[in-house]
């Protein structure tokens, strides 16, 4: 499976206890340099540059049509106030994972948001970590017997990151592992 | 220049009542002694994530980078909400 990240998303899984297995998960991750750049904590910087060294992370050549599709999206969704957060490193990623069907790896609200209705760009998946624990019990790389305790690994990672979810979208994720676990 | 791109009224309804329980996540978890012990513009920018939840406008009130603010909030103890 192909990713792509932003700095949100690597700054926080980088503080989690289990972070080594997104490299499991993702044959490769795609990387902005500009999303480098921001990262400042020893943690993320030491994650991200083992991820790098071991050929999971990968920078992405951006071309000058990627730009022009940039500035397109940023003209149609950037000045929405109810869209927080739409910096450009973060529409970077997501013009890449519009051009290249890799999923969108973020903690982006912003881009998140615009994932949710913009007619182009709502073909790509977007995941933030809640998804990646998710996807990690169904390949079994993380087992769980039961929804409590896939409860309790999302519990971990908040433990770790001072990263939480909101309701709504803890509940269908729990239907869903609850779903599976039953079938 | 594109046109804009506009989201359906009811999931702009979603999103308002999505922000406030994400605010309020926000307001909890907060280490409220920290923050007041803060020099000024740090505290204006930890104020600033609490209320919007936008990590890129309180790292740039802060004079920090994403990396850096987000260090900071995590000593501060506000919880980041997706």
């Amino acid at each position: 499976m192909l990713g792509v990240v932003d700095a949100c998303f690597l700054i926080d899984w980088s503080r989690y206890r289990r972070r080594e297995l997104l490299a499991s998960l993702f044959e490769a991750i795609l990387v902005h340099e500009e999303v480098l750049a921001q990262l400042r904590s020893p943690s993320a910087i030491d994650f991200a540059s083992r991820l790098l060294a071991r050929g999971v992370l990968r920078l992405y050549p951006w071309s000058t049509a990627e730009e022009e599709l940039y500035i397109q999206l940023r003209d149609e969704v950037a000045l929405d106030p109810r869209i927080p957060s739409l910096e450009r490193p973060d529409l970077l990623c997501l013009v890449i994972a519009h051009r290249t069907g890799a999923t969108l790896l973020t903690e982006n609200l912003g881009v998140l948001r615009v994932v949710q209705f913009h007619p182009a760009y709502s073909r790509v998946t977007a995941w933030t970590a809640l998804e990646v624990l998710e996807q990690l019990v169904y390949r079994g790389l993380v087992e769980v017997g039961s929804a409590e305790e896939f409860l309790n690994i999302i519990s971990e990672y908040c433990e770790d990151t001072k990263h939480v979810f909101s309701s709504k979208r803890m509940k269908d994720v729990v239907e869903r592992v609850r779903a599976w676990l039953g079938r | 220049m594109a046109g804009k791109v506009r989201p359906p009224p009811e999931l702009v309804r979603e999103w308002e009542r999505e922000d406030e329980e994400f605010r309020e996540l926000r307001r909890r978890s907060a280490d409220w002694k920290f923050i007041e012990g803060l020099e000024p513009r740090a505290r204006l920018a930890l104020l600033a994530y609490i209320e919007t939840g936008d990590r890129y406008l309180a790292a740039k009130l802060a004079g920090l980078t994403l990396g850096e603010f987000d260090e900071l909030r995590v000593k501060a103890g506000v919880v980041c909400v997706t």
